[in-house]
């Protein structure tokens, strides 16, 4: 009889308030495998996580471990099991050294007082192994992001876990840092080392992993070798349906539309440097870039919120950038922030006081009252045409879903009918079925005479969404590629050296 | 079955109870009880005169709710008030008509008020840590105008002198009237009109409002100024009414107004503000300072007692919330 599998999570299920996070999630870890666990963002991946983790206690279900049925109800209950995981978001002491942050609750003494040496030499192998050269004494404020998150990785390690959790673990690690990372992923499963691996990247998933769990809604659809899967199979595992019907056919363009356009030229300021380019109405036109290549910066830039060192720009309306965002939203130039909750909304204010946001707050058109039925009946019109779910305009913007709230941060600017739109990573933590509703709304704006700049930090959207994409890599614009022309392999080759792939190349000669 | 729970539920909100119900019943069953226990309080001529004391410090509440509402704080308020009355006065003293005189200092504490602003926003600091400074400052010149002796306008023939301390129909005092028509105007403002919006949002989220293209520092500014302006307005009313001006005079009055717009339930984290609530709150402290005089209590304690009330209100509030937000997470 063969031996138990190392984890092995049955009919596990959690509810927050209404929300169902995990309705029936199944799960697998054969030893010494790299085993993907991928879906959607509220597919419930990350509470399953937390769940073997020992940082959410499941409302149903089991865990075992080795075959031997355990309650991982706090996070040093999950440890003890020889659980480890490694956060997406940082668990660090930034003040603090690197030492003391690598061995955080668990100090070596020595005659009772916290023994530095005794760190140091405990540390030293692992982290020559991950290729971590740094001052162990200094502040961990002082390391990069991608050494920070090597850090968490090596302090996860010290404590030799049985299973070791990756919550997207190179979300903040540039190119060179994924492949060291990966490199030491590598090793550890060589020596037999069993992982969990989370990520939304699905080339990364392929590139690595053994085994991969597809899930959605809460629960487990399919798991298979990786080897067996294609990335069109696991994204339509993902979403439930086949790629191609996420995103809809552009409607057609009006008649006797005017066609206006965005001219970029030698635009230089914060990450930016000597960026040309142009966009017309009628078109998707994507910006692609890794987090902080400088996407938001352009955009951030283009609505007056940051200033440029140097270079020009001429809007629709013949003039040049606007000074302030105010100036922006009164020339019908609009930004949907990347962080809806900090830039985006108010949020515990209503639906309607939301949307006359540009209407009333920014136009100096606007009239000198602020009457609540009015603004009251003009949301009730964004609710219908944009289908947000709400039982009316009073209710706070904070009850909403994610998808929900984005579309009213979208109301409230086509409210006023802008000419550019400039849409950064609209889609961000937003649920399937608004995604596809977002993205009618995208083409929408561009069909009615709009300028549509659009970023994502998901490379299928930007393919399906857009008619071409330019690419950003460290604050220059390196290349512009036809959607129809690139896969999400190539993309991601692009976008992550800056170099345009070969076989774009080919392609366009 | 939540999506068909909630609307009707927001639907029905036309039959809610206004927020400022709580301090309203606070208000009247404190009044109710003083005056159980000594009729003499509930006598129209004490209560009009109870509006009338919290005139001066009422209309520095006011513009206080919108500084609140924006997230902001304005310290200075007390010696605006002060340094705006010793100038109208000086203007008095030196001949001008006091009406036009009382005029330049509404004019004179709008324009300290800018300077409080122009601060704010040029140096992008928080109004309180600006104010703090500037209340010195106010508190300074106003010392070096009045060279530390009250100003008394000898000249009180002039109709500004009778007008004011008047009390229509032998009771309520022309500064309560002027306060009580204010607060309504002040009300409509902050919740009907395009200012009172700009207003609300920008202190519910300064970011959001900054990217949805609210000019933030225009309204910043222009909250400021209105503070200056009502505390302008406030101190040389206090001239017509008093005839002088102390050269203490509004050295405590910040907390105090601070108090009466946090008793009211204008929250200090900003976005909303309720002008009833704080022409409450300024009252429900008057009723406790004076409340303890009709018992014979000695009046140095009422500083005591409101602060316990300040206490009191935050923690009902606090508790209230909790609740709401406990209801809310097991509906949602």
């Amino acid at each position: 009889m063969p031996a138990a599998p190392l984890i092995c999570v049955e009919h596990l299920t959690k509810r927050y308030g209404g929300v169902v996070a995990l309705a029936d999630m199944n799960l697998t870890v054969e030893r010494g495998t790299i085993h993907a666990v991928v879906g959607e963002n509220g597919a419930g991946k990350s509470t399953l996580m937390k769940a073997l983790a020992g940082a959410v206690r499941p409302d149903g279900g089991e865990i075992r471990i080795e075959g031997e049925a355990v309650i991982l109800d706090t996070p040093n209950a999950a440890r003890r099991r020889g659980i480890g995981i490694v956060y997406q978001e940082l668990s660090l002491f930034p003040e603090r050294s690197v030492l003391a942050n690598l061995f955080v609750n668990r100090e070596p003494t020595r005659h009772g007082l916290i023994s530095l040496r005794r760190m140091e030499d405990d540390s030293r192998a692992m982290l020559a192994e991950l290729g971590l050269d740094v001052d162990l004494r200094a502040p961990l404020s002082r390391l990069s992001i991608g050494e920070r998150q090597l850090v968490e990785l090596c302090r996860v390690l010290l404590e030799e876990p049985r299973l070791i959790i990756l919550d997207e673990p190179n979300s903040a690690l540039n190119r060179r840092e994924t492949e060291r990372l990966f490199a030491v992923l590598e090793r550890l499963r060589k020596r037999g080392a069993t992982m969990l691996y989370v990520s939304h990247r699905l080339e990364e998933v392929f590139a690595i992993t053994d085994r991969v769990t597809i899930t959605r809604n809460g629960r487990d659809v399919l798991t298979r070798r990786t080897a067996e899967l294609t990335i069109p199979e696991v994204i339509e595992g993902m979403i439930g349906r086949p790629q191609e019907a996420l995103f809809p056919q552009p409607p057609p363009v009006r008649a006797g539309m005017k066609t206006r356009s965005i001219e970029v030229r030698n635009l230089t300021g914060g990450r930016l440097a000597d960026v040309s380019f142009e966009a017309h109405s009628g078109e998707i036109v994507g910006l692609a870039g890794l987090e902080g290549s400088g996407v938001t910066d352009l955009m951030e830039i283009l609505f007056g919120i940051r200033h440029a060192h140097s270079g020009s720009v001429t809007f629709p309306d013949g003039k040049g950038l606007p000074g302030n965002p105010t100036q922006a939203a009164r020339r019908g130039i609009c930004l949907v922030p990347a962080d809806r909750r900090r830039n985006g909304l108010m949020l515990e204010k209503s639906i309607f006081f939301n949307i006359a946001n540009v209407a009333i707050g920014a136009r100096d058109d606007a009239p000198l009252w602020f009457l609540p039925n009015r603004a009251i009946e003009r949301a009730r019109r964004q609710i219908d045409a944009l289908r947000i779910k709400a039982g009316s305009a009073r209710v706070v913007a904070q009850e909403l879903s994610g998808g929900n709230q984005q579309k009213v941060v979208i109301g409230k600017w086509l409210e006023i009918g802008p000419d550019v739109f400039l849409l950064d990573d609209p889609t961000r933590g937003v649920d399937v079925g608004a995604k596809r509703e977002i993205y009618g709304l995208i083409r929408r704006m561009s069909a009615d005479g709009g300028v549509v700049l659009f970023s994502s930090t998901e490379l299928p959207e930007l393919i399906g969404l857009c008619d071409r994409i330019l690419i950003v890599y460290q604050g220059r614009l390196v290349g512009e590629v036809a959607a129809a022309d690139v896969d999400g392999h190539t993309l991601l080759h692009f976008i992550n050296t800056g170099e345009k792939p070969t076989s774009l190349e080919k392609a366009v000669s | 079955m939540t999506d068909g729970a909630l609307p009707t539920k927001r639907e029905r909100r036309g039959f809610r109870m206004p927020d400022e119900i709580g301090v309203i019943t606070a208000l009247v069953v404190m009044m109710v009880i003083i005056g159980v226990a000594r009729p003499r309080f509930l006598n129209p001529i004490n209560l009009f005169s109870l509006l009338g004391n919290t005139t001066f410090l009422g209309m520095l509440a006011l513009g206080m709710v919108f500084l609140l509402a924006i997230r902001e704080i304005d310290l200075s308020v007390g010696w605006m008030f002060n340094f705006s009355a010793v100038f109208a006065a000086i203007l008095m003293v030196a001949g001008v008509n006091p009406w036009a005189a009382a005029f330049a200092g509404v004019l004179f504490g709008a324009g300290l008020g800018f300077v409080n602003g122009m601060l704010v926003v040029g140096l992008r600091l928080p109004a309180v840590i600006v104010t703090l400074g500037t209340y010195s400052m106010w508190q300074g010149l106003s010392l070096v105008a009045n060279q530390g002796r009250a100003i008394v306008p000898s000249d009180t023939t002039s109709s500004y002198f009778s007008v004011i301390p008047t009390k229509l129909f032998g009771v309520l005092p022309v500064a309560a009237l002027v306060f009580v028509v204010l607060a309504i105007v002040m009300h409509f403002v902050l919740h009907r009109t395009r200012f009172g919006y700009r207003v609300q949002a920008v202190g519910s989220n300064p970011e959001a409002a900054k990217y949805a293209g609210i000019p933030t520092g225009l309204v910043r500014l222009q909250t400021l100024v209105m503070m200056g302006a009502l505390c302008g307005l406030s101190g040389v009313m206090y001239v017509g009414f008093r005839g002088a001006i102390d050269p203490q005079e509004g050295s405590d009055f910040v907390l105090v107004v601070i108090a009466a717009v946090i008793i009211g339930g204008t929250p200090l984290s900003g976005g909303h503000g309720t002008i009833i609530g704080a022409v409450v709150g300024m009252m429900i402290i008057q009723v406790i300072s004076s409340g303890l005089i009709f018992f014979g209590i000695d009046a140095t304690w009422s500083t005591f007692v409101t602060g316990a009330v300040i206490v009191l209100a935050v923690s009902l509030d606090q508790l209230i919330k909790y609740n709401r937000a406990r209801r809310q997470m097991g509906a949602g």
